[in-house]
């Protein structure tokens, strides 16, 4: 038989013991049955698997940029003539440097007509990539709008009467303090939130 | 000379009118200022003093003369041509661009524009400086509220101690008592020990703590079992601080916003850091994990976040099938992210996991023209609505290919 002195200490440690145990490493995943089946043989994008790190591109990334000056037209399938005004527009806005805002304005024109389903379309996107900052109204009054500051109100002079290349060309380019958003929204988006902006330039 | 007192009281009367007037006209100016700056102005200048993409107008009724701020709101590339050294100064100093002209306002417009930046500077800033604390506080309070867990914790452990002993010493009491003076010669801790040991030799205890102990053994086997393979509460440390409660539950910004495939895509897509810098290219840009950011661009280096939920390449998941066509919110499945300060895997991501959802959920087919047919045959057979069971969300090979 222990000293009894130990056992307590051997009863505490255990107490102890048993309290810490319920905070497990949030920096393991635990342990994995048959890996060769959880972990993806091909390169997958956005994806890390320990000692099989991709060796030809740099960094171990998966993904490449795109080929400079090309357009994945995959994002334009479909024979329908919105599809193919929805590329014949995006080609065009391709060929406008991105200091040439009148250039837009002069050419471009929005493929999606203004039926109700398109503009509520477009409040949707609206809400997903403008409303933290242009506001649920789009004055300016976003709630991170609060700490960039210097957001436009739509319905301003200055503003209001802007068309749909104008606006487009803001969203894909940026303009003053706006950084370009052209990489995160799909051209088809872009021209839904065009129409939506029109709706708020009126309020 | 009655005749010229009279001009001479006219001229007072008329002064102190019009000096009444501005007076009273003054608040009504600066509110009026409000609205137009605010409509036109603060795009690009701040009322204070810092540089958002012109000057900041703190003062500019001092700095220029309003004959001047005038001619350069209605015109300012007539003011730069003119040859005026400050307009170029300014014209030079903000790499040649130009404001853009507002012919439309009249006199009167601008000096309330002026009249409000003067009183928004003169105003303190008290509100300001009253929301700063207020939010330094509530952080400091949620992070304290996982610390008092412990500290309650060990509290009650303390006091549990106590109670062992003060239970103890009331048994020895009693013993004394009982046993008179012979027995309480012997040290408690000895007692204790001779109890135990004949307790030991019982044989029913034996089983009883064998048993016992094959129970919680088998368990623990099971539970560890059960918990192979699967990552549930993984919370890796990433590479830079950020907090999907401060980007996506206090400033409220969508989940797409930054996750730009979840929509679109079979992955819902880590940002790059251009997105990053939407924001942090003016939004706190001197803090150290806002510096990683810079650092990653500037050596033209991926950020390498660690990726939280991994399921296994074994079974195919589409986020866009779920989110776009299912319209189910990404919190059905990754919790709520938007309390989450580092980010853990809630769900199991078992195949019990899916196949419950795919079983409980109704299919979106409202507005969806590719339903139609498979909607009207099922509800010829069936009274309940379709679910994702029934257009083959329990198939093997729908997931496993």
């Amino acid at each position: 038989m222990l000293n009894p002195r130990y056992q307590f200490v051997l009863f505490a440690g255990l107490a102890l013991g048993l309290l810490s145990s319920c905070s497990d490493d949030h920096n393991d995943t635990g342990t994995e049955f048959a890996p060769n089946m959880y972990h993806s043989v091909a390169y997958e994008p956005m994806t890390q698997t320990d000692g099989d790190t991709n060796t030809i591109n740099p960094y171990g990334m998966n993904m490449r940029q795109p080929v400079a000056g090309t357009i994945a037209r995959s994002k334009f399938t479909g024979n329908d003539s919105l599809q193919k005004e929805l590329l014949h527009q995006d080609l065009i806005s391709r060929t406008i440097p991105n200091d040439s805002i009148t250039y837009s304005a002069a050419a471009l024109k929005n493929p999606l007509a203004a039926t109700p389903e398109n503009i509520e379309a477009g409040k949707l996107q609206y809400e997903r990539y403008c409303q933290h900052c242009h506001g649920e109204t789009g004055k300016g009054d976003g709630l991170v709008a609060k700490m960039y500051k210097g957001v436009p109100v739509y319905s301003s002079d200055a503003l209001k009467t802007l068309n749909d290349g104008h606006i487009y060309h803001v969203i894909t380019h940026g303009k003053g303090r706006m950084w370009p958003h052209g990489s995160q929204i799909t051209s088809a988006n872009r021209w839904k939130i065009v129409l939506y902006v029109h709706e708020l330039q009126k309020q | 000379m009655i005749r010229k007192n009279f001009t001479l009281v006219k001229f007072l009367f008329s002064f102190l009118f019009l000096f009444a007037s501005t007076y009273a006209t003054l608040a009504q100016d600066a509110a009026e200022g409000e609205t137009l700056f605010k409509n036109n102005c603060a795009a690009c200048h701040s009322s204070g003093d810092d540089v958002l993409v012109g000057p900041g107008l703190k003062g500019i009724g001092e700095r220029r003369p309003i004959e001047w701020i005038v001619k350069w709101v209605h015109n300012p590339q007539a003011v730069i041509a003119s040859g005026d050294k400050y307009a170029n100064d300014l014209y030079n100093k903000f790499n040649k661009a130009a404001m853009t002209p507002y012919p439309n306002f009249t006199e009167g417009q601008i000096k309330s524009i002026v009249a409000y930046i003067d009183a928004s500077n003169a105003a303190p800033a008290a509100p300001a400086a009253g929301a700063a604390p207020a939010g330094a506080a509530a952080p400091a309070a949620a992070a304290s509220s996982g610390g008092m867990m412990e500290v309650l914790l060990v509290g009650l452990l303390v006091i549990m101690v106590f109670v062992l002993i003060a239970l103890l010493s009331i048994v020895s009491t009693l013993s004394k008592l009982a046993g008179g003076e012979a027995d309480a010669e012997a040290p408690l801790m000895k007692r204790i020990a001779e109890n135990a040991k004949k307790l030991a030799a019982n044989s029913a205890v034996k089983t009883g703590i064998i048993i016992f102990a094959l129970l919680l053994g088998g368990k623990a086997t099971i539970d560890a079992a059960y918990g192979v393979g699967i990552h549930q509460g993984y919370a890796p440390e990433q590479p830079i601080k950020f907090s999907h409660k401060l980007h996506a539950g206090q400033y409220q910004i969508n989940c797409n916003y930054c996750h730009t495939g979840v929509y679109e895509g079979k992955g819902a897509n880590v940002p790059s850091a251009n997105i990053c810098m939407n924001c942090h290219n003016a939004i706190k840009r001197e803090s150290p994990e806002i510096q990683k950011i810079y650092q990653a661009l500037e050596k033209d280096e991926p950020i390498q976040w660690v990726r939280v939920h991994n399921l296994p390449d074994l079974a195919y998941f589409n986020h866009s099938q779920h989110t776009n066509v299912g319209n189910l919110e990404c919190k059905n499945c990754h919790g709520e992210i938007e309390k989450m300060e580092v980010v853990e895997q809630r769900s199991t991501l078992t195949m019990g996991w899916c196949i419950d959802c795919h079983r409980n959920t109704d299919v979106n087919a409202k507005g969806n023209a590719y339903y139609d047919k498979l909607v009207e045959v099922h509800n010829k057979d069936s009274k309940t609505p379709l679910k994702v069971q029934n257009i083959g969300g329990l198939e093997c090979s729908k997931c496993h290919y």
